[in-house]
């Protein structure tokens, strides 16, 4: 491997990996999610970097700017009341640490072994080269697109809509504690 | 197609049409009558085809139509259609005709039974009928051996017709098992006969071991299905049947099939000469010992089914000394006047409600035209001239004497004497002397079974003359010859029933009669029969039914058991857990991608 | 950079993913995994775009839209399952037993 790579190597790694890492590793949800937000903006820049500005900025702007705020709200709601930060246990540590291995060394290895130099580097399509296809070679898929968007946006207001309030007199939903480890 | 042709399709085509209505129009069946005129009006029909076929000369001309039978790759394994020549007329015109007689001889008979029993009775005629035909137009063996099981078949129904008196029933299984296990030898001769020549017809030159071994296995179920020793216990068992029935199957036609079948297979049999000398002493030695028999049975049926047995030993002694005209002949004869014998015995029986002679007695006054015809039948078959069993049985005779030494001449000549000993004591007993108790208010039968009677005495007394005339067919000469033979045969005739007229009028027994009747009561042959069919055969298929149920089923269950225990074990992978199913997903996809790395 | 090296890095986040797939208890950050993984997936897209000129980028664009749309309704499942049971750990949604 080049000093390039190598370089190219650590610097993503800063970039993305860590936080990536982060993310999965943390026992906080609330910076679990800050961790997303900074792997995304992360690969925003790794997308700048590979020529691709605009996608750089709708990364930022739907991905950190949309999911990550859907996501604090979304732990921020389903909080326990006693006010403690969310915490989370990861459990199954091994047998995740074994599959993300056996993952990443198929693929790897499949990776490592093709012969790659034949692409060359080249320029990606501009902006509005990207609108023009937009709304010409793939206009079916962005019509679709909207369409499930659409429906994305219907069936979640649909699913966590309050239902009636509940009857008199009635409790709510129990606290359950639960056993550590029960996978079998 | 040939009017010939009609002709015969007709004596298959409509008992067999007769049969199906009755089969499949309940209603008409269990009224009783309908049946009964659809299974006449069907041998009227078949009678007459056949009548009409007899009088076309058909010497040297046969007639062969077939289609081709279990397509296998186009080409048929079989054949099945109609060979008419001059074999299988006469059989045919024998069998419909004495079927008539009797079927018209039931209705009077069977009217005791209750309307379904009736119906029921009537379809089973039909449906023999037209077996029985299948069997005497085949073209080649393997449709012989498809009539031939279902005559078998037709025997078990009628043979148990009353299946609810148990010894009908197990008389019929007893007949339908031991004819099944002969028929075995049909079955294998069938297979040898395939695999050497690639099809299954008698008309062909074999290699001389094959032939007798084919000879050998058909005769096998010859010796079934004809009652010859010692496969001869299930024929007096099978006088369970209705009267007609005894008449019909046991006598004339169905236990005839055997003999039947080896004068049509001629061309087979005679490139069997082991086998030819096997049939001469097995139906010498039957012809003897069944005539023994007959002397001391006192129930009138099993006299006759006695006689029955050994006649058809004399027409195989015909056909082993290489005669299958002589042998046929009396097959023919035969036919008729012991058809008229059973008849007439029926009647008698119907008069006295009785089948044992010591009810009967002085039945000659009483139910004369039941006596005549009778004693018409009965001198018939004791061999007096000039009937009809006297032709035919100086036809075997003078076979046997010339072409096969003088012990098996003798020994039939002797039997021709027991012959008529025992008829003379069946007359005796029956019609002259005091009537017994029983007999006191017998009277003679209807004209619906005495018409039946006196249709067959007249082939019974004038049958003779048709010898030559058959012997021309089948490429044989007949003459009426005055030699050694015949007149022995008469003299034999004569005496035995001088003698028994003598001993049994006064009352008196004959000599060895009691030794005759120990040996009756021990009954060794069918003891050992009993003794194979409960020690040997019941205990292997218990062993059958074993591997049936624990094996076989027990396969199956065991596939269901184990499909079940499966299930138990994999589905606890089913947790219901969101996290297992996850990880589930990316242990499929690690898999996929391994597959695909590897392929 | 290279190609090789772009593709090794998404490769290692995917792997990242599918370590927190497999090990987290709270639903919230099981969807947290499955974002990372998705953007290893676009990062993926988007190197073949510059190296090679595959059409990544419009791809990219609606696979953007689709998780988005997930997350949306992924997000409402959450609210579901915290409301019947009080709280977010996948273990109370068992009810699919075997």
């Amino acid at each position: 491997m080049s000093g390039a790579e190598l370089g190219f190597g650590l610097l993503a790694f800063l970039l993305v990996g860590f936080p990536a890492i982060r993310v999965v590793t943390s026992t906080d949800l609330v910076r679990a999610v800050l961790w997303l937000a900074a792997t995304l903006l992360g690969t925003a820049v790794v997308y700048g970097l590979l020529h691709a500005p605009f996608l750089a900025g709708v990364q930022v702007l739907t991905y950190v700017g949309g999911v990550v705020t859907l996501m604090i709200f979304g732990v921020m709601v389903t909080r326990k009341y006693d006010g403690t930060t969310v915490a989370i246990d990861g459990t199954n540590r091994l047998r995740g640490a074994l599959a993300a291995l056996a993952f990443f060394g198929l693929v790897g290895s499949a990776v490592v072994r093709t012969d790659l130099s034949q692409l060359g580097a080249v320029e990606p399509p501009s902006t509005q080269d990207l609108a023009f296809a937009l709304l010409d070679r793939y206009l079916i898929a962005f019509e679709v697109a909207s369409v499930l968007l659409l429906a994305a946006i219907i069936s979640a207001v649909v699913l966590a809509r309050r239902r009636d309030p509940l009857p008199e007199g009635a409790e709510a939903p129990e606290r359950v504690a639960l056993r550590e480890g029960s996978v079998p | 197609m040939s009017p010939s042709l009609v002709l015969a399709l007709v004596t298959l085509g409509a008992p067999l049409a007769a049969a199906l209505v009755s089969v499949l129009v309940p209603p008409l069946r269990h009224r009783g009558t309908p049946s009964a005129v659809l299974t006449i009006g069907a041998s009227l029909l078949a009678t007459a085809a056949a009548g009409v076929l007899v009088g076309q000369d058909v010497a040297g001309r046969a007639i062969r139509a077939t289609v081709p039978w279990m397509l296998v790759q186009g080409r048929g394994l079989g054949e099945i259609g109609v060979r008419l020549d001059a074999v299988s007329i006469p059989m045919l015109a024998v069998v419909c005709g004495v079927a008539l007689a009797v079927q018209v001889y039931s209705l009077a008979y069977m009217h005791g039974e209750t309307h379904r029993s009736y119906g029921r009775y009537f379809t089973y005629h039909a449906l023999f009928l037209f077996s029985m035909n299948t069997l005497v137009l085949a073209p080649d063996l393997l449709q012989a051996f498809a009539g031939w099981e279902l005559v078998g078949l037709v025997s078990y129904l009628l043979i148990g017709f009353h299946f609810d008196r148990p010894s009908a029933a197990r008389a019929a299984v007893k007949a339908f098992w031991m004819t099944k296990l002969a028929d075995m030898g049909f079955l294998f001769a069938l297979l040898l006969l395939y695999s050497r020549t690639g099809a299954f017809s008698w008309d062909v030159a074999l290699r001389p071991e094959v032939a007798e071994a084919v000879a050998a296995l058909v005769f096998i179920a010859v010796m079934g299905k004809s009652a010859q020793f010692p496969l001869h216990v299930w024929l007096p068992d099978a006088m369970e049947g209705p009267t007609p029935v005894s008449a019909l199957l046991h006598a004339a036609t169905m236990v005839a099939a055997g003999v039947y079948l080896v004068v049509r297979a001629d061309p087979l049999f005679t490139q069997a000469h082991w086998v030819q000398g096997g049939m001469l002493w097995i139906g010498t030695l039957t012809a003897v010992f069944a005539a023994l028999l007959g002397l001391v049975q006192t129930d009138i049926k099993r006299v006759l089914a006695y006689s029955t047995c050994s006649q058809l030993g004399f027409m195989v002694a015909a056909l082993g000394a290489g005669s299958a005209f002589a042998g046929y002949f009396h097959l023919g004869t035969h036919a008729f006047f012991k058809a008229l014998l059973f008849l007439g015995a029926g009647s008698v029986i119907h008069a006295v409600h009785s089948n044992s002679m010591k009810d009967m007695g002085g039945l000659g006054r009483k139910m004369p035209i039941t006596a005549a015809t009778f004693a018409v039948g009965a001198l018939s078959l004791a061999g007096v001239p000039p009937f009809s069993g006297f032709a035919s049985k100086d036809a075997i005779l003078t076979a046997v004497e010339g072409r096969a030494g003088w012990i098996p001449w003798a020994l039939l000549l002797a039997t021709a004497f027991l012959t008529a000993f025992y008829m003379g004591r069946v007359l005796v007993l029956t019609f002259l002397g005091k009537p017994s108790a029983a007999a006191a208010h017998a009277h003679e039968s209807p004209p619906v079974m005495t018409g039946p009677l006196l249709a067959l005495a007249i082939p019974t007394v004038a049958g003779g003359l048709l010898g030559p005339w058959l012997a021309r067919g089948m490429g044989e000469e007949m003459h009426l010859h005055l030699g050694l033979t015949p007149v022995l045969a008469s003299v034999a005739a004569l005496s035995g029933l001088t003698l028994s007229f003598l001993l049994y009028s006064r009352g008196r027994e004959a000599p060895l009669a009691g030794a005759i009747a120990a040996l009756d009561r021990a009954s060794i042959v069918d003891r050992t029969w009993a003794f194979g069919y409960r020690g040997v055969l019941l205990p292997l298929s218990g062993v059958l039914r074993w591997v049936d149920r624990y094996v076989v089923d027990g396969l199956i269950n065991g596939l269901g058991w184990g499909t079940l225990e499966v299930g138990t074990v994999v589905r606890p992978l089913q947790t219901g857990r969101t996290r297992d199913y996850a990880l589930a997903v990316v242990i499929g996809a690690l898999v996929l991608l391994v597959l695909g790395a590897w392929s | 950079m290279t190609l090789r090296a772009l593709l090794l890095v998404a490769t290692a986040l995917f792997a990242t993913g599918i370590y927190g797939l497999v090990t987290r208890r709270q639903a919230v950050a099981l969807l947290l995994s499955i974002e990372v993984m998705a953007n290893a997936a676009n990062l993926v897209f988007v190197a073949f775009a510059r190296f090679g000129g595959a059409p990544g980028h419009p791809l990219v664009l609606f696979a953007l839209a689709i998780t988005v749309a997930e997350v949306a309704v992924g997000l409402a499942l959450v609210l579901l399952l915290y409301r019947r049971h009080g709280d977010t750990l996948l273990e109370l949604a068992s009810e699919a037993k075997g």
